[in-house]
């Protein structure tokens, strides 16, 4: 049910009252930052690569800038689907019932996006961070696999619980731990009753604090007793702020906000532990004595387990002096670095003439506790295998990934945050596959996803095949990410690389790679005997008609006209000169309808006409407009996919 | 371009080989994986790392080597059931299990049977456990390739394509080759369950753990990999072998059982063993098999018996309800109500003997009033009046009568008790139980009556002394049988009657006791029914103001005359009491006016004409029957000091007693000059004088010859020696208040009660085609049939004669030449 007008206006009356009176935090607060601004004009052009950066460089997806207008409206009104998904996925709000959600759903420029906009319900974008706490939160529930480390007790309760957290959370149990982390029970003040220390320890477990703390007849303690005892606690533990969510009830939006704010305050003193535990005590180590690194089961940090990466080789040749060295693409590189990804050991021995120097292996100390939020090590952790049994020293697990990578993986378990450089992305892909974690996957699969990735209608096609220089140097190779995404089995990724195929199709369609590439996809399906279509061709052509469609409409015209006109700058000027003229205004919201001649001005008259007179097709004929080029052309692309299933005898 | 400055020099090189053409070492990773298995096999896998194992694993699926992986799981698993499971199993199986289940003779002892069997039941839990323990660890280390390779290609998971083969290679295997003897474990299996299953019937304690993981592991396998519910082995295979050895089990029991033991014990052990198979397949076998192995037991051992139960000569429903048996009818009705929602035979048996029951008391009923020949006592003598001996036999029809109700209300009180102890409050038991009632209540004619006369009885004597609550039950006993009883006009028409002369003679004890009476009866009947019956009582009330308004009319008239006799009226709508009951000379024959006495007289014409005066244009008939009156009389050789006494006595008595006034003492007066002077019908005359001059203590008069029955020429004396302790008298008529009618009164009743149904017939068929029209003659027969049932059940060829009779009248005409027959009204 959609509410009434006046309705939303009332309530909107309401929360600003609220807002004023300092009960409610704004969901949507004026942000001024540089960052936000980079993020709302990113939005408005559809730029996702930016959006990506700025996200992870923290700007608020959920404040609004100066006109009101949030990243979400922005982008749902300029119609970028891809943005507005983006920013959904990394949490931006649209809730039904609140004004900025209904406008922003009202302003949705079309239908796929509205209907991607009520697809993502408060309850899956509001709190991103709830899996991480109803994690932890069943750590205390969970007996199997054992993961406690320190047994609380107090007036004949026991509560299982991990030094690691306590530590993390509550400053008190900090300082007590670092002192004598050997500690394995603790016992509970006599007074405070064993009702009071559970709530702390489901707060401090990122638990909800319940409204009923307990107590009464038959518990041996009154209300008052437990309420006490809370307080008590949370002085001791330095917790205040348990205690102020004791007291406060009120509202059931106030109560959520609290319940998030808690828990990404959880969420950073995790993420601040982890950087000061975990990752300061990584040991860097030969790999040949990797083996032999005993850690004691009591050690400062409370880890429980060793996780072992192994430094690629080429990463160690990067890292020696000489880096800058071009190399060759790997798929072009014979031997056995293309082979099978191989355990690390035995790596080493099959190819010892490589390694320059003993190879390095990376050893994080860390956690059960948290490793098991990937099922791969819940199965490991629960199985009658070695590393589920307790040995004197620490277990060493090899994980097959580089540290880098092992790094990245490691910090989403501990505090859900993916900082990936676009470089690691598909090695984190393939890592969250190996390790079955589904979230990481999707992730790594966005930040891959913004790949040469400026608006896809804006990215200029490469429509001059005498141009010599490539106008983007991909970070990673494209063929790269569809098969990863093949073999991985996401989607996404393949779908992203016909799109970025369709628009540069043109310096593709030749190379003996893409016809590899055509030829697996249709291999697969093949295999999996559903359709009897080339997936990959299908999307390309898809891609590529609504690459071309755009420059038929109207409204796509003017923008295609930039970007020609920008192409033929590029090609005769400096790109000092075009850079600036691409700049688009300040309202870029309007930038379609921004008239030709605007757009025109920024450049010279003659260089108007330079362009206009050197528009050639992709065969090299001169054609008399652009539109006529451009129909040209596309007709030109089509013929050559078909010349390619023709040459790979495929039937599509 | 913002990238373009970035070179070359970060790319890096995907660690992972993404073609799909490298080779793989596929044989040594395998012979890696399988070494590993083999270890997990032998259950010694705690020093293997689950890290490598699932990183072979994963690798070779990564390499699109999914299939031959799975392929070679599958054919390890294989192997290792074929070659090192089965063998083990084959191994305890001893030949008798074999020769068991081939159906054929053993000669091995039950112990030695069972020994083997428990052997070989604990064998195949082991290898289950085994098998499952192994594969959950398999699947552990090949979760990648469940996900990824299974799912692309739609395979089963590799521990459901396992489990597959466990059912193939170690259950189903043929024992013996040859195309005959098709005997597999799994048979063998079926055969010791079912063995112990007995065993556990017939008394023996067994292993139930044991069975119960053997059953569990039949649970846990599948005939199809896509594992669907209902293609359990447990359900394919081993439940209907079960089911049929229970059915020929029960089959045999129930027989042997209903010859040796009685309805109780046969109800007993049948609950028993429900129980028991519910036990065993909650704690031995599977739940699932609940439902059908109850249906077995229900089937074979209650449903083909239960009949021949309830019959049970001796012990039998019968026997149960006569001698009380609450709880063994209870397991009665639990055993029907499993077998038969509608308890069809239980119902029929109970009924049977409701009406059984309910005509024995109709019999006693009737004999008890025909036993001792009545006296020729004429019954009809209206005189008012109390009869002084409850014991004579002109009473012993209204005891009858009150002893048939009570007698009926046990009844009913005995059935209530089963009805909520052991029915369990059935609704369909009770609607049985309300039409048996029904049945024999209104199979005696006298119901109706008989019921009125309890009430009767009741208001005038029954309830003094007891409590609100008590009488308040008593009347709802009453009004459940008026509930039974189908022609309610009778009975309104004899409550009217009895009602009347309780109103009339002041017999009633409580009025609230009647008014509460009378809403309970609009409450069970309606109000239609009720209607009379109040307008009965509020003649009495108007009557009572009647009475005050007339002496103070009379005060008013400064006529203050000592002697003037006080006068009580009770002015009666004709049409609303049942006159007619009450001086059955009305029609017919004049009814002869009663001479009274001048003074009376006097009064009699001053009320008149105060009445007439208040209301003109109505009709006063006096009633001298029904009246009575108080008299001081004198006796002048009385013994004692006071020499007056007050009588008592009816209107009649007291004209006839007035006569004597003028009278010189020592003369008489004969019957038949009081007649002359009194104009009395002949039959009131002779019983007032009976009570009068014959009834030993109140014998006012002498008569002579002194005899019992009165003649014409009987000569009366007015007898001055009367004596009596009490200073009131009260004399009665000798026979009065409401007693059973005999058959001529009875079919009198009748047929005006007839002719009453016949109006009300007419009126409801009048009624009906008003608002029809038109309607055929079947559809007005029911319509006025349903609309009547309330009242009494009409007779269908008096609704056909009231048609006629409407139609000669022209209410109706028939309508011609439709098909079926209808009439249609005219206005």
């Amino acid at each position: 049910m959609v509410l009434r007008k006046d309705q939303i206006e009332a309530s909107l009356l309401e929360e600003n009252k609220l807002i004023k009176d300092g009960k409610l935090k704004e969901d949507n607060p004026l942000d001024s930052s540089e960052t936000f601004r980079k993020l709302c004009e990113a939005c408005r052009r559809g730029d996702l690569k930016v959006c990506q950066e700025m996200i992870t460089e923290g700007a608020n997806i959920n404040a609004r800038d100066g006109f009101d207008y949030t990243p979400l409206i922005l982008a749902s009104l300029c119609g970028h689907f891809e943005v507005v998904q983006l920013l959904l996925e990394s949490g931006a709000l649209c809730e039904r019932d609140t004004f900025q959600g209904e406008r922003c759903l009202y302003n949705a420029l079309n239908d796929r996006i509205r209907n991607l906009l009520l697809q993502y319900e408060y309850s899956k974008s509001a709190d991103p961070l709830q899996p991480f706490a109803s994690h932890i939160n069943s750590l205390l529930a969970r007996d199997h696999p054992q993961t406690s480390d320190i047994l609380v007790t107090g007036a004949g309760e026991t509560f299982h619980l991990h030094k690691f957290i306590l530590s993390a959370r509550s400053p008190y149990f900090s300082k007590k731990l670092s002192v004598a982390p050997e500690t394995t029970s603790w016992k509970l003040p006599p007074a405070i009753p064993p009702q009071s220390f559970g709530i702390a320890i489901k707060y401090l477990y990122l638990g909800e604090i319940p409204n009923d703390v307990g107590g009464g007849p038959g518990t041996g303690f009154s209300e008052d007793d437990v309420l006490e005892g809370i307080d008590k606690l949370s002085r001791q533990l330095e917790i205040r702020n348990l205690w102020d969510g004791v007291l406060e009830s009120g509202d059931r939006r106030l109560a959520r906000q609290r319940r998030t704010d808690e828990v990404e305050k959880g969420r950073n003193q995790m993420e601040a532990w982890f950087t000061d535990n975990v990752l300061r005590h990584k040991v860097i180590i030969d790999t040949v004595k990797a083996e032999d690194v005993k850690w004691d089961r009591n050690n400062g940090i409370f880890a429980d387990v060793l996780l072992r990466a192994v430094e690629s080789e080429d990463a160690m040749e990067s890292e020696q002096p000489s880096e800058g060295i071009e190399r060759p693409r790997i798929r072009d590189t014979p031997g056995p670095l293309n082979g099978i990804p191989v355990g690390p050991i035995s790596q080493v021995s099959r190819s010892p003439s490589r390694s320059r120097r003993p190879r390095k292996s990376a050893l994080f100390p860390v956690h059960r506790a948290m490793l098991f939020r990937s099922e791969f090590f819940l199965t490991m952790f629960s199985s009658g295998f070695r590393e589920a049994q307790n040995t004197e020293h620490l277990q060493i697990i090899p994980i097959d990934c580089s540290p880098d990578v092992l790094e990245v993986v490691l910090k989403f378990l501990y505090t859900e945050k993916t900082d990936c450089p676009l470089d690691l992305a598909i090695d984190v892909l393939f890592a969250a596959d190996l390790l079955l974690i589904e979230k990481l996957k999707q992730k790594a699969a966005v930040v891959i996803s913004t790949l040469g990735n400026k608006s896809m209608s804006q990215i200029p096609a490469r429509l001059d095949v005498s141009e010599e220089v490539q106008p983007e140097q991909p970070e990673l190779d494209i063929y790269d990410v569809v098969r990863a995404g093949w073999l991985t089995r996401v989607p996404r990724l393949e779908e992203f690389g016909a799109r970025y195929f369709a628009y540069r199709l043109e310096s593709y369609i030749d190379e003996e790679d893409f016809s590899d590439l055509v030829r697996e996809s249709a291999a697969r399906i093949k295999a999996r005997q559903e359709t009897d279509t080339i997936e990959l061709l299908d999307d390309i052509r898809y891609y590529l008609s609504e690459r071309f469609r755009l420059r038929f409409e109207d409204s796509g015209l003017e923008d295609m006209m930039e970007e020609e006109a920008e192409q033929a700058a590029t090609a005769a000027l400096e790109s000092e000169h075009a850079a600036e003229s691409k700049v688009p205004e300040d309202e870029g919201i309007d930038v379609s309808q921004v008239p030709n001649s605007e757009a025109m001005a920024g450049m010279g008259h003659s260089e108007y006409q330079l362009m206009n007179t050197t528009i050639r097709t992709l065969d090299g004929e001169i054609a008399g407009d652009e539109l006529e080029a451009d129909a040209r052309n596309y007709q030109i692309l089509l013929g050559k996919i078909d010349g390619l299933l023709d040459k790979l005898k495929l039937d599509a | 371009m913002m990238l373009a400055g970035r070179g070359r020099n970060k790319i890096r090189p995907p660690r992972r080989g993404l073609g799909t053409n490298d080779n793989v070492d596929f044989d040594s990773m395998w012979a890696e994986l399988a070494s590993s298995l083999q270890d997990i096999h032998n259950k010694n896998a705690s020093q293997l790392s689950f890290e490598a194992l699932y990183r072979n694993a994963y690798k070779l699926v990564l390499k699109k080597r999914g299939d031959v992986l799975y392929e070679r799981v599958k054919e390890f698993e294989e192997e290792w059931l074929a070659n090192e499971v089965q063998p083990q199993i084959l191994e305890v199986l001893s030949p008798s299990l074999l020769l068991a289940s081939t159906g054929g003779s053993t000669i091995t002892t039950a112990n030695e049977k069972r020994a083997a069997g428990e052997k070989l039941l604990r064998a195949l839990k082991q290898a289950w456990e085994d098998h499952n323990l192994c594969m959950n660890m398999t699947t552990d280390v090949l979760m990648y390739m469940d996900r990824v390779y299974c799912k692309d290609f739609r395979k089963p998971s590799i521990f459901t394509a396992s489990m597959g083969q466990f059912r193939d290679y170690v259950l189903r295997t043929p024992l013996q080759p040859g195309p005959d003897h098709q005997i597999s474990i799994a048979q063998v299996l079926n055969a010791v369950i079912l063995d112990q299953v007995r065993m556990d019937r017939e008394g023996d304690i067994i292993d139930k753990s044991l069975l119960k993981s053997c059953v569990y592991m039949l649970e846990g396998l599948y005939e199809t990999e896509q594992e669907e519910e209902h293609l359990k082995l447990y359900l394919t295979s081993f439940e209907p072998e079960f089911l049929r050895a229970s059915e020929e089990f029960y089959r045999h029991e129930g027989s042997t059982l209903l010859l040796d033991a009685d309805a109780g014990t046969f109800c007993k052990h049948a609950k028993k063993r429900v129980s028991e198979e519910e036990d065993r397949c909650r704690s031995t076998l599977s739940p699932l098999t609940l439902g059908k192995i109850k249906l077995v037991v229900e089937t074979e051992l209650i449903k083909n018996h239960l009949r021949e139960v309830i019959a049970l000569e001796g012990s039998g429903v019968k026997y149960m309800i006569d001698n009380d048996r609450t709880s063994e009818l209870e397991m009665m009705y639990d055993l029907s109500a499993r077998v038969d929602p509608k308890k069809e035979d239980l119902k029929k048996a109970i009924q049977a003997r409701i009406v059984e029951q309910g005509n024995d008391v109709n019999n006693a009923t009737v004999a008890a009033t025909q036993a001792p020949p009545r006296p020729s006592a004429p019954n009809r003598d209206r005189a008012d009046g109390e009869e002084k001996a409850p014991e004579k036999p002109v009473n012993l029809q209204t005891t009858a009568a009150i002893n048939w109700v009570d007698a009926v209300l046990r009844l009913k009180d005995k059935y209530d008790i089963f009805f909520t102890q052991a029915f369990q409050s059935d609704q369909g038991l009770q609607t049985a139980f309300t039409r048996s009632f029904t049945d024999f209540i209104n199979a005696f004619e006298r119901s109706s009556e008989y019921l009125s006369l309890f009430f009767d009885e009741n208001m005038k004597k029954g309830i003094k002394g007891k409590t609100e609550n008590e009488v308040d039950e008593l009347l709802d006993k009453g009004i459940i049988l008026l509930r039974y009883i189908q022609d309610k006009d009778m009975f309104e028409r004899y409550y009217k009657k009895h009602l009347s002369r309780r109103l009339l003679m002041k017999r009633a004890i409580s009025m609230d006791a009647e008014r509460q009476m009378i809403s309970k009866m609009k409450m069970e009947v309606g109000n239609t029914f009720t209607q009379r019956i109040e307008a009965m009582f509020k003649d009495m009330t108007v009557s009572d103001d009647l009475t005050s308004q007339y002496k103070r009319h009379v005060a008013q008239l400064g006529d203050p005359d000592p002697k003037r006799a006080e006068m009580e009226i009770n002015v009666l709508t004709s049409t609303m009491w049942p006159l007619d009951a009450m001086a059955p000379y009305s029609e017919g024959e004049n009814r002869p006016r009663c001479i009274f006495p001048s003074q009376i007289e006097r009064i009699k014409q001053g009320f008149e004409k105060f009445y007439l005066d208040k209301h003109s244009g109505r009709q006063l008939t006096w009633q001298a029957n029904m009246g009575t009156a108080d008299i001081r009389a004198y006796f002048p050789e009385m013994k004692g000091a006071k020499k007056t006494r007050e009588l008592n006595v009816s209107t009649y008595a007291m004209v006839i007693l007035l006569l004597f006034n003028d009278l010189l003492p020592g003369h008489s007066i004969t019957c038949e000059e009081i007649q002359a002077q009194t104009n009395i019908p002949f039959n009131e005359l002779t019983r007032n004088l009976q009570s009068l001059a014959v009834a030993n203590k109140t014998r006012i008069l002498v008569k002579e010859p002194m005899s019992k029955d009165v003649k014409l020429t009987d000569k009366f004396y007015f007898n001055e020696q009367f004596y009596s302790q009490f200073q009131r008298v009260k004399i009665g008529v000798i026979t009065a208040g409401n007693k059973v009618e005999d058959s001529t009164e009875r079919s009198e009743t009748e047929k005006k009660n007839n002719d009453t149904r016949g109006g009300v017939i007419e009126a409801a068929v009048v009624r009906i085609m008003k608002q029809r029209k038109e309607l055929t003659h079947q559809k007005l027969i029911a319509e006025v049939i349903q609309q009547l049932t309330a009242r009494f059940l009409p007779d269908v060829n008096m609704v056909k004669k009231r048609i006629e009779s409407l139609i000669e009248r022209e209410y109706l005409e028939r309508i011609e030449e439709k098909e079926p027959p209808a009439y249609r009204y005219l206005a």
